[in-house]
Parts: structure tokens; C-alpha cells; sequence
């Protein structure tokens, strides 16, 4: 009887572990790495989404790590190069494409784009061989914002409508700029060049001064920002009272100094720093199309997630089912777009409702503009950008000087994209 | 008798071999993470500094060309400048001040001697980056503390853009840099003054030496050695600054605190320029290498 006890209690312990170790099997383990998007580097926010997913897909363990603009490209590049990458990633086009996609790392995720996803959102995600590394989930058209109280006492908003959130002329942005200087504030905006957090600002604001410039030609092949027309534009604003060259502050910085009042225009803006900044505001925020003689052409965002082909199959789809999960259903894509604040990319009924200052910002999102950071060399572009304007800050403030170090900067960058 | 002696010796070699398969056990976690860690990384910088290596794509061997590119590349010599005038300004300053502060707290009771050796290192057990933060923020163009306390006391009409300004960024670092290196110096000159042999400096004080000739005389040849290891440490560090670089400027504005090791991670880490970057590190390997022996000679004479 003892030997028969024994022999089953044996079995079920045999079984039970088979039963753990089959359990344990059917369980694919991804992780997902996400750069602060809107809420998603908010832990209850992204805990919310993974537990939706993980109720659909018991079969699939998502572990989430939170980067940062600073230190998340370093921290990817060392996990790629120790065969460590994440298995989904979520970012932009300049990454995933121009950087990592480009260096045959990405999966192509043409298979899990939802219909209906705005044609252009999806060409700045495709590569130049055709392939889809990017599942793009929200957008936004980066513009500036100034200090509604301060421009009001300084008898500036007559230079500018607030309808449109458009400036009546470049003309007119300088005149603001000078009647809020003369207004007894020294530091009206900032071209921050400390680093490249946030260079979409400074360059967008140099090419719509210029009128809508292009920053690469049409087939993103090619540089093409050092003209004239660019070099006078960063003149005028060299010269300019009010407007300083900051070579210790990136963006991050230079949106602290707006939200603390020492600014009084921030040229890295969108919805989601005025929403992120909401307690620390204390002044109202008018949120404004770059200056331009034409339309103005506003720089997109474009984040969404991307897939490191890591050779495991399992993994590769578990993250295609990830992806897709996120995207697919309406609802569940409210609640994900939702946590980036930022746009869909597509048309979703309902998203955002009664949400008035997503209403103000999306008056922006029709000035969007070619999505050029996938141009190829943009590692290095970006950075002759913000090193280029710390030079130009030095210069006599001449078209010709400021000509010369832009195109110092444009050959750099061309020698990259050929490369 | 014979086979006795070869009995003996027998055992003295088995004894004498258990002694060495000991000590070799007891060294080995060291040894493989001696080589682990450092002499296979040594190993592969070499190695890979003449290739053409970067992300996603297998390496392209080109003998010297990384060096010939190095030696033509302006900013590497705008690196390698301001990094030697780091290490020309830094090292003697930590050593001198370090020796002052040392020898000023070490006549003090036992109880301010600790407390000051605490407040001196403190800065080396706070994390550097806590430390650069608060130094960021005392450098800030706006309203940073320099600033405020400058234009108060009317040393400075307008703000000065400390980080910001290519005349002032570097001298920024190498204060910083003085601020968290002086920390152990002191504590190692203190330790190194309390084991100076008491009774020499008694006794040139009855020959009728004077305090300062008794310091440089007897005390000053017998703390050598902690001079000599200090001078090392403090240059080596001075080499590899990089983290204040980082997280205050980037190597701007216009690459006026540019150094050697914040160029090697640009090129490695931002342009992924892995070849490049590790021909830089093979050249600053041998250049710490050259001054680090000529210290110890140096060091030896005296």
C-alpha cells in the first residue's frame, strides 16, 4: 500500500512539473522598450494597455522598460551589439528607419498596418526598398508657442492671428519679438543648440522664415538646406533683439525656461508639452504655426512601434501580434493613441472627445510637412546641425559667414547620406 | 639516507606544488575577470581599430587607416588639447591643494581631522551625476547662482553663459573636476602624514629645523610614494574625464570642452564609428601609458 503511494505520489509530481514545464513553454516572453511618447513612459498608463493585452494573449508576457531622449540611444545600440535588442521598440521614423532599418536590423511590418492608415504617414515608415519598419500609431506637427500674457502686455498679438495660430508676416514675428523685448524681456526665444533633443525646432523655424524651404530634395537623397534664403533667415534672427544662440541648453531646457517664464516663445513645442506642463504653467499658452510668408510647413512626428529581428520566429510574431493588438481595434487604438497624446493616423471616431485643446492643436496637424529625418545620414545631419548654429552664433552675423557654415555642415551631411 | 633525502624532497615538491595550485585557485576569480574584463577588451580595441566596423554590417579590414584618418581629423587634435590642458591644470592643482588641505587638517584634534577627511570626500561618494546637476544649475545663464551672486556684488554687469561661452566652458570642467578629484588625495596625504616617522621630525626639530624644513626635508621624501601614486591616479582620471562632458556640454560649444574619450563615445556611440573610436582609445592608452611610466621614474629618482 506504502509502494503504491508512493508510485502515484511520484506520478503527480512527474505530471505536475510536465504541466509547469508545458505551461512554462507556451508562454513567449517579448519585451518592449518605449522612449517617453506622450503617457507611454507613464507606468499606470502602459500598465493599463499590457493588461488589455495580456487578457487577449495569455499566451504572450510583454516586459516594458522605459528610455529617455538622452540615454535611449546608447542604451539600444549597446543591447543590439551584445545581440540584446528589444523585441518591439517604439519611436520615430528617424530611428527606426533611417537608423536601425536602414541597418537591415527591422522587420518588415507591412503585413500589420491597419486600412485606412494615412498613405503619408505610412510612406515616411517605409524604407527606400519598400519595407514597412514602422507601425505608426500617432502624429503631430511640431510649432512653437508663446506667452499669451506676456505678448498681450506687450502689445505684440497684433502681429500674429489666433484663429489660424499663424503670424501675420515674418515681418511681423520680428516686430512681436522686439515689442516683447522692448517690453523689458531680455529673453524673448532661444535657437538652444547644446545637443539635438529637439532640432526640429530650430530648423523648422530657420526654413519657414526662409519661406518654406526644403531641407533634403524631394527623393530624400540629398541635403539641401544651405542656401541664401536659409543663411538669411538665421541673419535675421541673429541679429535680432531678444532672440539669443544658447549653446548649454537643448530643448528639454529650453522648454523649462518657457514653462518657468523665462522665456516668452518655445521653438520645441506640441500638445503634449503644454499638457505634460499643465501644473507648472502659470501663464496662458498660445500655441503657433512657425513664421512664414507662405504657408508655413511644419516638421511632423510620427511614433509608432518597430520590430528588432532578433532570428527567433516566436518572438518575431508574438510582437507582430503586439503590434497589431495596439492598432487593429478601434478601441483599443483609442486607448493607445490616447496615451501618446498625440494624434492617430488614421481617421478614429471618437478619439480625444471633448478634449478642446487636442481641437486647438489639430488646427496644426494640415501644415505637415515631407517627413525628411528619414533622409539617409541623419545621424550625422542632426548633428551638424546643432554644431553649425554654435558656429554661426560666432560669426558676424553675415549671410555670407553664415552661408559658409552651413554648407560646411550640408557637405558633412551629403558625405554621410552618400556614404 | 639517500632514498630518505629523495623521500623529503618529494614531499617539499608536493607541498611546494599544493602551495601554487592554491594560490593559482585562490587568484583565479581575479585572473578571469582580469582578462575578461580587461585584457580581452584590450585585446579587441586593438583588434578592432583596423577595421572599418560599424552597426549591421560585417567588418572591413584597413590596416592604418583609422590612425592616418585620426591624425588628419582637426577635432581630434582640438580633443587632444583641451584634454592635456585638463591634465596639465588639474593634476598639479589637486596635488598641491590636497597637500595643503592635508597638512592643515592633520594638526588638528582626531575628531575635526575625520569630520573635514568627510566633507573632502564627500563629493567622491555622491553620485557624479547628482554632482554635475547641482553644478549646472549653479552655472545656469539665467539664473543660476554665479550669476546672481556676481551681479549682486558687482563683479559682473550681465550674465555670463558659464557653459555656454567657448572662453569659459573648459575652466567650468577643470573646477568641477577639482571638486570631486581632491576628495581621496587628502584622505591618502592625511594617512600618509600620520605615518611619517614621528621621531625623525623630533629630532630635526632639536637640531633646530624650522617647521617648513622639516616638512620638506624629512616628512615630504618619506610621503613620496603616496605623491607618486596620487599623481598617477589624479592623471589617468584627468585623461578620462567624461561624464561632466556629457551631461554639462556635449564637448561644446564649438567644441571647446571636446576631449579625447567624449570624441572616442561620439564616434562610437553617435556615429557608430566603432573602428575609429577604438584607434582614438589605442592612442590615448599609449599616451596615459608614456606619462604614467614617466611619473614612476620620475618618481623612482626621487
Amino acid at each position: 500500500m506504502k509502494k503504491l503511494i508512493a508510485i502515484l505520489l511520484t506520478v503527480v509530481m512527474v505530471m505536475s512539473l510536465c504541466a509547469v514545464a508545458v505551461s512554462a513553454d507556451e508562454v513567449t516572453e517579448i519585451s518592449l522598450w518605449t522612449y517617453p511618447i506622450g503617457k507611454w513612459v507613464d507606468e499606470a498608463t502602459v500598465s493599463a494597455l499590457l493588461d488589455d493585452f495580456h487578457a487577449a494573449h495569455p499566451e504572450i508576457k510583454v516586459n516594458v522598460e522605459y528610455l529617455d531622449y538622452a540615454n535611449g540611444d546608447d542604451k539600444v545600440n549597446t543591447a543590439i551589439e551584445g545581440n540584446q535588442a528589444p523585441d518591439i521598440i517604439m519611436e520615430g521614423p528617424e530611428r527606426l528607419i533611417a537608423n536601425w532599418g536602414a541597418k537591415g536590423l527591422m522587420v518588415d511590418l507591412a503585413d500589420c498596418i491597419p486600412a485606412g492608415t494615412y498613405e503619408a504617414v505610412v510612406s515616411s515608415c517605409t524604407s527606400a526598398n519598400g519595407e514597412v519598419y514602422e507601425m505608426p500609431m500617432c502624429m503631430v506637427a511640431h510649432c512653437m508657442a508663446i506667452n499669451r500674457d506676456v505678448f498681450e502686455e506687450a502689445g505684440a498679438l497684433q502681429y500674429l492671428n489666433e484663429e489660424t495660430h499663424t503670424w501675420n508676416s515674418v515681418e511681423d514675428f520680428f516686430k512681436a519679438v522686439q515689442a516683447v523685448y522692448d517690453a523689458g524681456y531680455e529673453y524673448v526665444g532661444c535657437i538652444y543648440c547644446g545637443g539635438q533633443g529637439g532640432d526640429q525646432g530650430t530648423r523648422a523655424l530657420v526654413t519657414n522664415i526662409a519661406g518654406a524651404t526644403a531641407y533634403s530634395n524631394d527623393e530624400l537623397t540629398e541635403y539641401v538646406y544651405a542656401t541664401e534664403a536659409n543663411a538669411g533667415a538665421l541673419a535675421k534672427l541673429h541679429a535680432q533683439d531678444g532672440i539669443i544662440f544658447d549653446p548649454s541648453i537643448a530643448a528639454t531646457e529650453e522648454i523649462q525656461n518657457f514653462v518657468n517664464g523665462t522665456f516668452q516663445m518655445a521653438f520645441c513645442w506640441n500638445i503634449s508639452q503644454e499638457k505634460n506642463n499643465a501644473d507648472a504653467l502659470g501663464f496662458d499658452v498660445l500655441p503657433m504655426a512657425f513664421p512664414c510668408d507662405v504657408t508655413p510647413v511644419l516638421q511632423g512626428g510620427i511614433w509608432g512601434f518597430g520590430v528588432f529581428n532578433n532570428g527567433d520566429e516566436a518572438r518575431i510574431e508574438a510582437a507582430k501580434t503586439f503590434v497589431k493588438f495596439m492598432s487593429e481595434d478601434d478601441a483599443q487604438y483609442t486607448k493607445a493613441v490616447e496615451a501618446t497624446n498625440f494624434a492617430p493616423v488614421r481617421a478614429l471616431d471618437g478619439v480625444y472627445a471633448g478634449d478642446e485643446l487636442f481641437t486647438e492643436y489639430s488646427v496644426m496637424n494640415p501644415m505637415m510637412g515631407v517627413y525628411y529625418q528619414i533622409t539617409k545620414g541623419w545621424a550625422i545631419a542632426r548633428t551638424e546641425w546643432w554644431n553649425m548654429l554654435q558656429r554661426v552664433m560666432d560669426t558676424d552675423g553675415s549671410v555670407e559667414a553664415i552661408l559658409a557654415e552651413m554648407t560646411v555642415a550640408q557637405d558633412a551631411a551629403n558625405a554621410a547620406a552618400a556614404g | 639516507m639517500a632514498d630518505k633525502n629523495i623521500s623529503v624532497s618529494r614531499r617539499t615538491n608536493r607541498l611546494v606544488m599544493h602551495e601554487n595550485i592554491a594560490g593559482y585557485l585562490f587568484m583565479a576569480p581575479f585572473l578571469l575577470f582580469f582578462f575578461g574584463f580587461v585584457v580581452y577588451p584590450m585585446f579587441m580595441c586593438i583588434y578592432t581599430s583596423f577595421f572599418d566596423a560599424t552597426m549591421g554590417r560585417e567588418d572591413i579590414f584597413i590596416g592604418f587607416e583609422n590612425y592616418k584618418t585620426l591624425f588628419a581629423d582637426d577635432v581630434f587634435w582640438i580633443a587632444l588639447r583641451n584634454t592635456l590642458v585638463i591634465v596639465v591644470v588639474s593634476v598639479p592643482v589637486t596635488c598641491a591643494f590636497s597637500l595643503w588641505i592635508a597638512t592643515m587638517i592633520s594638526k588638528m584634534p582626531v575628531a575635526a581631522t575625520s569630520a573635514f577627511r568627510c566633507i573632502f570626500y564627500l563629493p567622491v561618494v555622491t553620485g557624479s551625476v547628482a554632482v554635475t546637476m547641482v553644478w549646472k544649475w549653479m552655472f545656469n545663464n539665467y539664473y543660476g547662482i554665479l550669476n546672481y551672486l556676481g551681479k549682486g556684488m558687482g563683479l559682473i554687469d550681465k550674465n555670463i553663459n558659464w557653459l555656454g561661452d567657448p572662453k569659459y566652458a573648459l575652466g567650468c570642467i577643470i573646477l568641477i573636476l577639482l571638486t570631486t578629484s581632491v576628495g581621496q588625495p587628502i584622505v591618502l596625504y592625511v594617512s600618509a602624514l600620520d605615518n611619517v616617522d614621528k621621531s625623525l621630525v623630533e629630532a630635526a626639530h632639536v637640531d633646530g629645523a624650522t617647521e617648513t624644513q622639516a616638512f620638506w626635508r624629512i616628512k615630504w621624501p618619506q610621503m613620496m610614494p603616496t605623491t607618486l601614486y596620487i599623481l598617477v591616479i589624479t592623471t589617468i582620471n584627468s585623461f578620462q574625464c567624461f561624464a561632466l562632458i556629457q551631461l554639462l556640454t556635449s564637448g561644446g560649444p564649438k567644441n571647446a570642452t571636446m576631449t579625447i574619450m567624449y570624441y572616442i563615445y561620439y564616434n562610437a556611440f553617435k556615429l557608430y564609428r566603432y573602428g575609429y573610436g577604438n584607434a582614438m582609445g589605442v592612442i590615448l592608452a599609449i599616451i596615459i601609458a608614456i606619462l604614467s611610466a614617466v611619473q614612476f621614474r620620475l618618481g623612482k629618482e626621487k
